[in-house]
This record gives C-alpha cells, sequence and structure tokens, in this order.
C-alpha cells in the first residue's frame, strides 16, 4: 500500500527548483530590475529610469557589436544548418572505417573553445603558419591581416565557429536520419529520382524538424558570441575594439569593482530581445511551412 | 483568484528584494589603542608557493614579537583576484590585513570599507616614501588608506643581437621618442621589415610624460583630449604608416609587446626591475645577450601595498602586522629573494639596491632602485579597467589612421567621462 501526500512531488521536484530560482530565475528578474538603475558591484545605486538605454541608443559601439552579431549569426546560420547535415549524410553510410571520420568530425567539439582559438590564433598571425606558408609559396607579399583588420578578424572568428560546430549538428542530424525510413529513399530511386532530388524531396523534409532546432541552435549561439572573437583578438575587440561582439560589451561595463552593472544589464535585455526575434521567425517560418 | 494576488505580491517583494544592496552605511572606525593580541587574518595575493617560506618566516616572527597573536594566512590566486576581493568587500568578508594595489583600493575607499591608516598610525608619513604612499590617497577623502610594501617601476630592455646585426649601436640607446622612431627606420630598412624596434602603442602613461594632464586636479573630469595628445598620437600613426611597428600593436595588449620581444622579433620592451631573470626561464639564450636602461620620461610607479579592513574586531594586531610585513628589515629580505624595492625611507641607503654585481640583471635593478626616485604613479588611480580597454581601443584607431588622432582623443574622453560619472 502506498499512501501520496500532497507535498510529495514538491518535496522531490525542490532541490531542482531551488537551484533553477537562485540561479536563473533571481538573476533574470535582478538583470531586469538592475536595467532601470546605475547599480555598482559595492555601495547600490538608484532608479534612473531608461537612462541607460537612452545611453545604449547613442552609444557607437553597440551600433558595431549589434552589426557584427548580426552578420554573425546571418553567415553561421546557413553553414551550420546545412553543412553538418550533408556531411551527416556522408557518415551515415556503413563504410569500412567510417567510424575514424565519425570522430574526426566530432574532435573539435571536445575541445575547449578558448584553446580551439589561441591555436586558430597562432595559425591566422601575421607570423603565423599560414602566412609563412602563403609568403613562402609567393600567394602574398605581405602578411594577410587576418587578426588586424576588422572583417578578416570577424570572419576568422565564424570559420573557427563553424568549423568547431561541424561535429556537435553533425551528431544530431545523425540520429534525425535513423528516423528517416529507408523505403521512401528506396521508392523515390524506384520512381526515378536520383540522389540530389531525393535529398531535397525525402531526407530535407525527414529532417525539416532537426533542422528547425539546429537553427534555432546556431542563430543564439551565434548571437551570443565571446570566446571565439574574445581570443582571437586578445580580449580587445580587434582594431579600435569594433569587433566587440554583444556579449563582449557587456562584460566590459559589467565587470570588475567599478562594473557599471545597471548598464550592463541593460545591454542583456537588447541581447534577449535581439536572440528573441530569429527565433521567433523560425518558429513562425516552420508554422506556414507545416 | 486569491492565488494570482498572491503571485504578484510575492513577484514585487522579490523584485523589491533584488538589484540593489544599500550603500555602505559609515561605521566608526575601530580604535587603533590596545594590546597587541587574538587572531588576525592576513590575505596575500599569488605569493604561495613560490615565497611560502619568506611569507611565514614573517608570520612566525610577528607571532614571537607579540605573544598571543595569531596570524590567520590567506593567499589568492593570480587569476581572478579583483573579483575575489570584490565578493569579500560586498559580504562583509574581507580578511583583517589585505594586499590591495592601489587601483583595487580606490573604489573600496569610496565605500569607507579600509581603514584611514595615516589617521591610526602617525608615524607613517615619516617612514614611508611619499610617492608610494600618495598612491593610498584619494581626492576628496581625508587620510592614507594601505601601508605600501613593495615598488616597482619600468626599465627599458633592448636586445644588443637585434641592434648590431641591424646597423645600431647599443652605446648609443635611444633616449626619446623622436630617436626611438628615427632608430626604428635603421632597423626596418636594414632588416627589410622582418624586425621591429618598436612594438607597443602609446597609453595614458605616455600622455603623462609628454606633459598632458590626464584629469583636472579635482579628479572630475578627464583633460588628455590637448594639442600635446594630437602631436604624440600623431607621431605613432606616421610610424604605423611607414611600418615601423608590426600590425599587432592594433591589437595586443601592453604584454603583446613583451612577448614579441621575447620571440626575438622586437628588439626593445619594458619591463619591472627583474625582467631578465623572468627571461631567463623563457628564452635562455636571448637573456644574456639583453642590456637594460633608464625608462624614457618620467618612470612609472607601481606600488603593492596592505589595507586594513574597517569592520576589523581587532585593529591593534591588524595595524602591527601591517606595520610588521612592511618594515624596512621584512620587504629587504623580500627584495633579496626577488628583484622588488622596499617602500620605506630606511631602505634607501641599502648597498644591496645601489650596487650591481655585474651581470645585466643586477644593472636592471640598479637602474629600476634609482629611476625609483622620480618614478610616479603615471595614470590616475581613477582609470578604471574598462577605462584603459576604451582608450586602448580609440588610441588603436588613432594609430591606424581609421580616425584622426582629434577624434580619437575626443571620443576617449567622453568615454572616460561617461564612465566616470554614470
Amino acid at each position: 500500500m502506498t499512501h501520496h501526500r500532497w507535498f510529495t512531488p514538491w518535496v522531490l521536484v525542490a532541490p531542482a527548483a531551488v537551484w533553477l530560482f537562485v540561479f536563473s530565475v533571481w538573476p533574470a528578474i535582478n538583470t531586469v530590475v538592475l536595467a532601470f538603475t546605475n547599480a555598482k558591484p559595492l555601495g547600490g545605486g538608484h532608479f534612473t529610469g531608461l537612462a541607460n538605454f537612452e545611453r545604449a541608443l547613442s552609444d557607437a559601439q553597440l551600433v558595431d557589436a549589434l552589426v557584427n552579431s548580426i552578420v554573425f549569426m546571418l553567415v553561421c546560420l546557413p553553414l551550420l544548418t546545412m553543412l553538418p547535415l550533408l556531411i551527416a549524410i556522408l557518415v551515415e553510410k556503413k563504410l569500412p572505417g567510417i567510424t575514424f571520420f565519425r570522430t574526426a568530425f566530432y574532435t573539435p567539439v571536445v575541445a575547449s573553445a578558448v584553446v580551439v582559438a589561441l591555436i586558430w590564433g597562432w595559425l591566422l598571425d601575421d607570423r603565423g603558419l599560414i602566412n609563412g606558408l602563403a609568403q613562402g609559396l609567393g600567394v602574398v607579399t605581405t602578411p594577410v591581416p587576418f587578426l588586424t583588420e576588422r572583417w578578416l578578424l570577424l570572419f576568422s572568428a565564424i570559420s573557427l565557429t563553424v568549423w568547431k560546430g561541424l561535429g556537435y549538428y553533425m551528431i544530431i542530424y545523425l540520429s534525425a536520419l535513423g528516423n528517416v525510413r529507408r523505403e521512401l529513399h528506396e521508392a523515390a530511386a524506384v520512381d526515378g529520382a536520383g540522389p540530389v532530388r531525393r535529398f531535397w524531396s525525402v531526407t530535407v523534409p525527414g529532417v525539416r524538424n532537426t533542422m528547425l532546432l539546429v537553427s534555432v541552435l546556431v542563430s543564439v549561439s551565434a548571437l551570443r558570441v565571446f570566446s571565439e572573437l574574445y581570443v582571437l583578438s586578445n580580449g580587445t575587440g580587434g582594431p579600435g575594439g569594433r569587433d566587440m561582439s554583444l556579449v563582449m560589451l557587456i562584460q566590459l561595463y559589467g565587470r570588475g569593482f567599478t562594473g557599471h552593472l545597471g548598464y550592463a544589464s541593460a545591454l542583456s535585455l537588447l541581447l534577449l530581445v535581439v536572440t528573441l526575434g530569429p527565433m521567433l521567425a523560425l518558429l513562425r517560418l516552420n508554422r506556414k511551412a507545416a | 483568484m486569491r492565488r494570482y494576488w498572491a503571485g504578484l505580491a510575492l513577484l514585487v517583494v522579490t523584485i523589491a528584494g533584488c538589484g540593489l544592496g544599500g550603500a555602505a552605511e559609515e561605521e566608526p572606525a575601530p580604535s587603533a589603542g590596545g594590546a597587541v593580541k587574538g587572531k588576525v587574518s592576513l590575505q596575500t595575493w599569488a605569493l604561495k608557493p613560490k615565497f611560502t617560506d619568506y611569507v611565514q618566516g614573517v608570520i612566525d616572527g610577528f607571532e614571537k614579537r607579540y605573544p598571543g597573536t595569531e596570524v590567520e594566512w590567506l593567499d589568492q590566486p593570480a587569476e581572478g583576484y579583483s573579483d575575489k576581493v570584490l565578493t569579500q568587500a560586498a559580504g562583509g568578508t574581507l580578511p583583517d590585513v589585505v594586499n590591495l594595489p592601489p587601483d583595487f583600493a580606490v573604489p573600496l575607499i569610496r565605500q569607507g570599507i579600509l581603514l584611514d591608516v595615516a589617521q591610526a598610525d602617525q608615524k607613517l608619513a615619516a617612514e614611508y616614501v611619499p610617492g608610494a604612499l600618495d598612491a593610498y590617497r584619494y581626492p576628496g577623502v581625508q587620510g592614507a588608506y594601505g601601508y605600501p610594501w613593495y615598488l616597482n617601476t619600468d626599465v627599458n630592455y633592448w636586445n644588443t643581437e637585434l641592434l648590431k646585426k641591424n646597423g645600431l649601436d647599443p652605446e648609443k640607446l635611444p633616449a626619446s621618442l623622436d630617436e626611438l622612431i628615427a632608430q626604428a627606420r635603421t632597423l626596418k630598412e636594414k632588416s627589410g621589415g622582418k624586425v621591429f624596434l618598436m612594438s607597443r602603442r602609446p597609453e595614458l602613461g605616455d600622455l603623462t610624460n609628454a606633459g598632458v594632464p590626464i584629469m583636472s586636479p579635482d579628479g572630475a573630469r578627464f583633460t588628455f583630449n590637448t594639442p600635446e595628445a594630437v602631436a604624440l598620437l600623431d607621431k605613432y600613426r606616421d610610424a604605423f604608416k611607414e611600418g615601423l611597428l608590426p600590425r599587432d600593436v592594433l591589437t595586443d595588449t601592453y604584454a603583446g609587446n613583451a612577448k614579441l620581444f621575447n620571440e626575438g622579433t622586437v628588439a626593445w620592451t619594458t619591463g619591472g626591475g627583474n625582467y631578465i631573470t623572468s627571461l631567463a626561464t623563457d628564452n635562455p639564450t636571448l637573456a644574456p645577450k639583453v642590456v637594460p636602461s633608464k625608462a624614457m620620461g618620467t618612470p612609472p610607479l607601481y606600488v603593492q601595498g596592505l589595507s586594513i579592513s574597517k569592520a576589523t574586531k581587532n585593529a591593534p594586531a591588524a595595524l602591527a602586522l601591517a606595520r610588521w610585513v612592511t618594515s624596512a628589515e621584512n620587504q629587504a629580505a623580500f627584495a633579496r629573494l626577488v628583484n622588488i624595492f622596499p617602500s620605506t625611507v630606511a631602505s634607501a641607503n641599502d648597498p644591496f639596491f645601489s650596487k650591481s654585481d655585474g651581470s645585466n640583471s643586477g644593472d636592471a635593478k640598479v637602474i629600476a632602485f634609482e629611476s625609483l626616485a622620480e618614478a610616479k604613479v603615471l595614470e590616475p588611480v581613477q582609470v578604471t579597467e574598462a577605462m584603459k580597454k576604451l582608450v586602448r581601443q580609440q588610441f588603436s584607431l588613432a594609430v591606424s589612421g581609421e580616425a584622426t588622432s582629434r577624434e580619437a582623443l575626443d571620443a576617449a574622453v567622453a568615454k572616460c567621462d561617461e564612465l566616470l560619472k554614470s
């Protein structure tokens, strides 16, 4: 015989709920409150209404950061939605030694983002391997400023993000591909569909929900990019700080003894709004397609 | 319906409860008088394990000198020290005696978290060098808030091998920016642009050295957008355009310059009095080829100090401990382990610092010690990390030519003022 007391589920869920409240819900509410203040880490602050948001609107660096984050997302989104699917289709085949390729594609995911960015920094430096090779082969006469030119630095960070993310999304697609029924491919082949036609008419519709999930994950993580740009730019945000992402800007103002918590919180709210945009657009797109 | 009202009330209480912590309440300063005994805590910054024996020896000496005292020693790792101190200060758990460089101390002084040691210890001004003690004073606030501990400054270091190989004479080292640029040009031409002499962007300290006032005398606003500052940035911009500096200067921080020097790509760097000792570990073949010289202009003064928490329960022991650790004898012993310099007036005549053992590292120590007599804190303590970063970014735009020097300086001043006032 079992007894069900009304509080039993609450007791079971309490540890997780307390954790969630203390480390997620409370800080989130706190951020909203702080965004309307001039709070500092020491000594509190005062409510300042919309002053932080007015300041943000006139901040030229915020415009740069928004442009960087959006370019980052717009380039990463199609690449990281389609390339891992194509790689998953390749490594899905049961060939001898295919496990090696699966592992090879997944390896960058396991490595720490900071370590990988440091290695890429050494490769792309003016005196790095890539410039050394390019100069040695006579392709260029002066080093390509991968890390010291605004757009080249941004696209170097994008390349790093794409390379590092391929394996992660490939694994997600691999599990989705397993659910696409083989008979559909066979039937399409019997009807005379070639590999390209089968890809668009069988594979893509079969993994559409996964593609949506991947798109949402990619866009959110692209808008929140930090480590890649931070390490490649030595923490400076690139020449003139023009390669800062929104998160780097939040870190710049929010950290340290004299951190401007109010302004950093206002920027966090802006980041939330910016992140919600593509998510809602993708969900809407999916609903329409369905 | 009642449930919604209860939920709303909870939300209001939650929102009201979070966000703004109260300002530090003005507490009466603890009394400095009384017997030196009981427990007292000391926090150092990254001295373990390299200097464990030294610090433990100083602590043992203190406990022996003052029977009945017990020192609890906490050593924090180098990384994240400011965050650690911030957490301690906000949570009211700051140790009794704590190692704080001046820029860490400023926000704590403003919040009334530190004890005015000048008031509690009348002999302070007579026993410590004025420049170091001044670093623990803050405009508009009475008193001094730290016992200066050890000092350091910058010395020029030159790679003689690179200089000789590229047509420069190590006996005729540049002593001004103009001479530096002229020699950088020779080095570039002779090496075909493979190595450089200069590899650092100007910083606020360079502007101070050029006679530019960084802040107004009352510390209320920034004033470094002057024609002299424009002229200085223009010189760097022209040198960069000519290819006398590597492109890395646009994104590298100060340490990047030392990194290039250690690699043998750059022939000049600046560093503390003990730089050659650390270089001997990183690049043993380069270390013997390096010669030191006095920094150009007024040398910068770097200060470490021991502050005392105003909330200490044992002020007599905390004051005695801070004074003990920073005493001339204990600092002199410390300086024999590592090339740092004592902040006590009594140490000025110690021949250990004024005579070289003949090695290039020994020469650097003597140059640094002599430089300390005229060294000054070149950046006001009000300059925060965020301000430094924004200034570097603007200077980088000016050096690259993407913005004019005037535009970059105006933007940097506006940003710093905004951060200072908000």
